[in-house]
């Protein structure tokens, strides 16, 4: 399987290590990129009985190791890791911790205010796109797990289906 | 070995020539940069095909330069690979026409007169073509029993004139909110067309019928319904083809192409030598090959000793529109029918290829209407919005997600204007920038006149009208400058004179005895139609033609 067969990239993949945050100028410390992905995507997706979760579906492994892929452009990398930075500092700067390591209230006035701005709209934006791709693409990926994005909206999948992961 | 004919690129420009003349005896090869892939291959994985493109090549490895002319003169340079700006299509055998739609129309008699019908327009190189809608007829028909066109000849008023009565295949399976389209037509007193179809409904010439997939535009057929060039033409005949082989130069003395050299996957060269050379790359990559072709007969590149080359580089104008059906206005029979996936929505406008406005003639266009492409991760990114234009999240996004895409549907237009060629739209070489192989990549320099959109803006809000009349809401439309990659065409217009053409009438190049191209760059004007019928049918013509001359010769 795509994710299973690659599983020593959470060791030292591109975001599967830490960022360095600065506030106000000093360093604050390493910041597991990680987590602060998994705590995002479920801030951004929500947790409801209605809908998959993010972690059910793996986004959080399938972004580490689509961000891998040739395919993804070393620009789109970079900015995913800056985010991860930005939105700590973010953090910082607002409630002197880490995203992860704030309340749910205050995470959600840090996703506000990010996205005031251009870059963490666009952040937004691309964490989106890979929980998406997670929840709506076809299984043989490790992804979209009993098919249950697809259930959520209905979605009929065109045939034939992929038969082997190719990316 | 020398071969009759060498052809380079195997899509819809390329194929009628290998199909034709390797049938009629001939020893034909033909030269593809991609991978060959069969139906067996094809698979609508939404995630390798439609995110990751994995049918072009990577714009790390090989881009383009693009060069925008703003409407005031202002330059700006983009590198495609920094700004994800791809004009690539299908780099595989077959071409892009595996992944069209196969919406078919013919060009209209006056698309090949547009300057002696409409008159000049300033800031804009409009000539009439140097053959007639005639000359091309028997080959426009040819496709049609060849590669398979499906559908219902609908008689109205700007309908072209046909040899023969009826399509060769009957229409394919449509979707009942075609009867809402088409009692909205008559309302308004329009033409409903049903959209003719480069697809086989049941079995035929070979190859399966459709399977109604839902996953058509933009996929790979997994049945061979779909009238690619290699289920229809390469694999019904007997050419060589080399894939994975990128041309990267061609030789030749004072009068003739000699030879064609070409890069495999692991960067050796080979060597082709032919007595005919037919190039059909894509209009870009055609033009950048032959600029990139310089030698001591042509300093410039082949076939540019008049400096034609790359020039009048052309896309097809216009834009996209939309409305969406939402369930609380309709019954659960109307919701059932307008929720059938796979089914097609067939329906196509050109009452106003032709129209007035305050007593001018204006060259206007076609409007294509289909349902909204079935891939579920673009339809959900493009909930992420509230209504003041503010990013969402959380529970409000899911269920406005769930709401909009298990409750509605939407069904889209697409307008097909005449981008004016001009001056400051054509192909050249970078002298810097080189991709993987070690080549200079090509230059696109855009421009598009203010006149295209002025057209697409007409066609857009009749499209619009049509919607209302059906119920839609949230209609919308954008007509807009961006050029489609996937409908290129110009950079060498075929003429009757060489100073301002780069092929004569018979697509053969003005320079030299023995070169061909017959992709979509021969055309001086696009018609205002997808151009893929076109492309077709003009091969199939140069293709009798070159039979005609290699034939001669045998005797």
């Amino acid at each position: 399987m795509f994710l299973q067969s690659r599983r020593h990239f959470f060791q030292k993949g591109f975001v599967g290590g830490a960022v360095l945050v600065f506030c106000s100028g000093r360093l604050f410390g390493a910041v597991s990129t990680m987590q602060t992905i998994q705590v995002l995507q479920e801030d951004l997706f929500g947790n409801t009985t209605n809908a998959p979760t993010p972690q059910e579906v793996r986004a959080q492994s399938y972004l580490a190791m689509i961000l891998q892929h040739s395919r993804v452009s070393q620009k789109q990398k970079e900015f995913i890791r800056n985010g991860i930075q930005w939105l700590n500092e973010e953090a910082l700067e607002m409630f002197h911790k880490s995203y992860v390591a704030l309340a749910k209230q205050q995470r959600e006035a840090v996703l506000q205010s990010v996205t005031d701005s251009r870059w963490g709209e666009s952040f937004v934006h691309a964490i989106f796109a890979y929980l998406f791709e997670a929840m709506l693409g076809d299984p043989i990926y490790g992804i979209n797990t009993d098919e249950s994005g697809w259930k959520w909206l209905q979605h009929h999948p065109g045939l034939p289906r992929p038969k082997k992961a190719v990316l | 070995m020398i071969y009759d004919v060498c052809v380079i690129g195997s899509g819809a420009g390329g194929s009628p020539i290998a199909y034709e003349l390797s049938n009629a005896g001939f020893n034909v090869v033909v030269l593809e940069k991609g991978k060959e892939y069969t139906e067996a291959d094809f698979t609508k994985d939404e995630l390798a095909v439609s995110r990751r493109d994995i049918y072009t090549p990577l714009l790390k490895d090989e881009k383009h330069i693009i060069i925008d002319r703003a409407e005031d003169g202002t330059l700006t340079r983009y590198d495609g690979e920094e700004y994800s700006w791809s004009f690539w299509n299908g780099s595989m055998v077959g071409g892009s026409s595996n992944l069209m739609s196969g919406y078919f129309h013919r060009l209209k008699p006056n698309d090949f007169r547009l300057k002696s019908v409409y008159g000049a327009i300033e800031g804009a190189n409009v000539v009439d073509w140097p053959i007639r809608y005639e000359d091309l007829e028997p080959y426009y028909t040819k496709v049609e029993e060849v590669v398979g066109v499906s559908g219902k000849v609908t008689p109205h008023k700007f309908a072209e004139p046909r040899s023969t009565s009826e399509f060769p295949y009957t229409s394919l399976e449509e979707n009942g909110v075609t009867q809402w389209f088409d009692k909205a037509c008559e309302h308004l007193k329009l033409s409903s067309i049903a959209t003719p179809r480069a697809v086989l409904p049941s079995a035929a010439l070979g190859r399966n019928g459709c399977s109604y997939s839902n996953f058509c535009g933009s996929y790979g057929c997994a049945t061979g319904a779909k009238g690619n060039a290699r289920a229809a033409l390469l694999k019904r005949c007997k050419a060589k083809i080399i894939t994975e082989a990128f041309v990267y130069k061609l030789d030749s003395d004072a009068s003739k192409v000699t030879q064609a050299h070409y890069y495999d996957t692991t960067l050796n060269s080979h060597t082709i030598k032919a007595r005919i050379f037919v190039l059909a790359a894509q209009a870009i990559e055609s033009c950048r090959l032959l600029l990139n072709s310089k030698n001591e007969h042509f300093a410039n590149g082949m076939a540019n000793n008049n400096n034609q080359v790359g020039k009048n580089l052309i896309f097809s104008a216009g834009g996209t529109g939309q409305g969406r059906f939402h369930f609380e206005k309709l019954t659960p029979q109307q919701q059932k029918i307008l929720m059938e996936p796979g089914v097609f929505f067939n329906r196509s406008l050109q009452d106003w290829y032709e129209y007035e406005h305050e007593g001018k003639r204006y060259k206007g266009g076609t409007i294509d209407f289909l349902f909204e492409h079935a891939n579920i991760i673009p339809r959900v990114m493009r909930e992420l919005y509230d209504e003041n234009g503010r990013i969402m999240w959380g529970e409000a996004l899911q269920q406005k997600i769930h709401k909009s895409i298990t409750t509605s549907r939407v069904l889209t237009f697409e307008v097909f204007n005449d981008w004016l060629p001009s001056d400051h739209c054509y192909v050249g070489v970078d002298e810097k920038v080189q991709d993987k192989y070690g080549v200079n990549v090509g230059v696109i320099h855009l421009y598009s006149h203010p006149h295209d959109l002025k057209v697409g803006k007409t066609l857009a809000q009749q499209a619009r009208k049509v919607l209302e009349m059906m119920g839609a809401d949230e209609i919308r439309s954008n007509i807009s400058a961006s050029p489609p990659p996937n409908l290129v065409a110009g950079g060498c217009r075929f003429g009757n004179d060489a100073k301002t053409s780069v092929l004569d009438k018979n697509c053969k190049a003005h320079e030299l005895e023995n070169l061909y191209v017959t992709d979509a760059s021969f055309m001086p004007t696009g018609g205002s139609v997808p151009y893929t019928w076109s492309i077709y049918a003009n091969s199939f013509r140069v293709a009798h033609k070159l039979l005609q001359t290699l034939r001669k010769r045998r005797v």
